[in-house]
């Protein structure tokens, strides 16, 4: 042997052998132990967040020139287009005034419970996201610091948009309720029939999130509001999901199913509130 | 040593673009996959031991992230910069037609390995779908960013090299 002892090398060979038993004994254990890791991925966050955002805000600016430029003149025709738009309306609103007016009186008499917008809310910033084209999970820029914890609501614009699976000290990861993996029990308003809706990889390209085993005597229209159910054991209820787009019959002639068009935008999400109210206290 | 650490800073700041710049040029809802480009180029140009060493950290950032189990992308990006090591042989500065031929078939593995674990396993079985719009897409994506990067690391390959043959 000619070895030098400077040169002394392991085989490629038996490298790939141990790093592939590792491997397989860390997939063993995160399976069985849920929350090994975290204060690994809290070790990798403290140097690789400030980063992220720093490149976050880079990319940012990028797309809002982008935009500018791309948008200019398709803007001037809009303005135009809406300026007629805002006359019409204006009068429009004089009429909705008066009848929000009855609205709140009627609510009043009747003691409806306060809409969704009276949940303690707080404002998160998306970070990054994961670019693996399979799965819709992004992480935001508040953690257990400023009160999350795992199974808060997230919400953007003006519907659902996921769940807190996952909170370290300064992030959490949440889960689009557009990913493959995701369900909620929801209803269909106003004919109240529970359904499943579960996100779905193929379906989502085309713009859709299928609610399944609606019954199918349920009485249901296009554009019905699908929001969260009071039966749901982690999404509070009568958060908005979406809205019908079409049905069809379930082969087993027992259910439908139903197209919805979330309604949040999933396309570009980069702020979003997140409910610091957890289902379990409301039910107590 | 200079080696390790540039490798290591190359894998972290390829996981940040990737994460925090990517989502925001996206085209027909695909991203590239910045972190496989550098494991086959690595593999390519430096034989199986980088190749299966930069898999496994990339692998690893991507797991304690994204991952449903850790362990599953390290394990493939591991395997994948390993079997790119032996094309070390075959390698030329100048061909550009082998990485781009390697990193097609290199991306649809890693994403049929994702589409066999994660969904068919779940009884999503319409494979037709997944590949028109996920896989070909991401595929196309990732070997056009190819052409680019390559020639980025192979400048950065060249110079380690460079450094490596003054120190000694």
């Amino acid at each position: 042997m000619k070895r030098n002892k400077k040169h002394f090398e392991i085989t490629p060979k038996y490298i790939l052998l141990f790093l592939t038993i590792l491997c397989v004994v860390l997939m063993v254990l995160s399976l069985f132990f849920e929350g090994m890791f975290l204060s690994v991925r809290n070790l990798t966050n403290s140097f690789i967040e400030p980063m992220q955002k720093g490149v976050n805000g880079v990319g940012r600016w990028f797309e809002n020139k982008a935009e500018a430029l791309e948008n200019y003149e398709t803007l001037e025709a809009e303005n135009e287009a809406l300026r007629e738009q805002l006359e019409l309306y204006q009068t429009q609103i004089t009429n909705y005034q008066l009848d929000s007016y009855e609205l709140e009186r009627l609510r009043n008499l009747y003691e409806l419970d306060a809409q969704y917008s009276d949940y303690p809310k707080t404002a998160a910033r998306v970070i990054a996201k994961d670019t693996g084209n399979w799965f819709d999970v992004f992480y935001i820029d508040k953690g257990t610091k400023d009160g999350l914890q795992n199974g808060l609501n997230v919400l953007y614009g003006n519907g659902l948009c996921g769940i807190i699976t996952e909170t370290g000290e300064d992030y959490a990861k949440v889960r689009a309720i557009i990913d493959d993996t995701s369900n909620v029990n929801a209803m269909v308003l106003p004919s109240e029939a529970i359904c499943n809706v579960s996100g779905s990889l193929t379906n989502y390209t085309d713009g859709y999130l299928i609610a399944e085993n609606i019954d199918k005597d349920a009485d249901i229209e296009e554009g019905d509001e699908v929001v969260t159910s009071y039966v749901s054991n982690k999404y509070l209820s009568g958060l908005l999901v979406g809205y019908v787009s079409r049905m069809e019959y379930d082969s087993n002639n027992l259910t439908k199913t139903a197209y919805i068009t979330p309604a949040a935008d999933f396309s570009n999400i980069q702020e979003v509130l997140v409910i610091t109210q957890e289902k379990k206290t409301i039910t107590e | 040593m200079k080696r390790v650490i540039t490798l290591g800073i190359l894998i972290i700041i390829c996981f940040v673009l990737q994460t925090a710049l990517f989502p925001f040029i996206e085209i027909a809802d695909v991203t590239p996959n910045l972190l496989l480009i550098l494991t086959v180029s690595f593999g390519l140009m430096r034989g199986r031991r980088e190749g299966m060493l930069v898999g496994f950290f990339c692998g690893f950032l991507y797991d304690v992230y994204f991952g449903y189990t850790i362990g599953f992308y390290m394990l493939i990006y591991m395997l994948i910069g390993y079997c790119n090591g032996f094309f070390h042989r075959l390698y030329l500065v100048e061909d550009v037609l082998l990485p781009i031929i390697i990193i097609l078939l290199d991306d649809f593995v890693l994403n049929f390995a994702t589409y066999v674990i994660f969904f068919m396993m779940r009884n999503r079985i319409e494979l037709g779908n997944y590949m028109r719009q996920i896989m070909i897409p991401d595929m196309i994506y990732t070997a056009l960013l190819t052409l680019f990067i390559f020639k980025l690391l192979v400048l950065i390959n060249r110079t380690l090299k460079r450094w490596e043959k003054g120190s000694e």
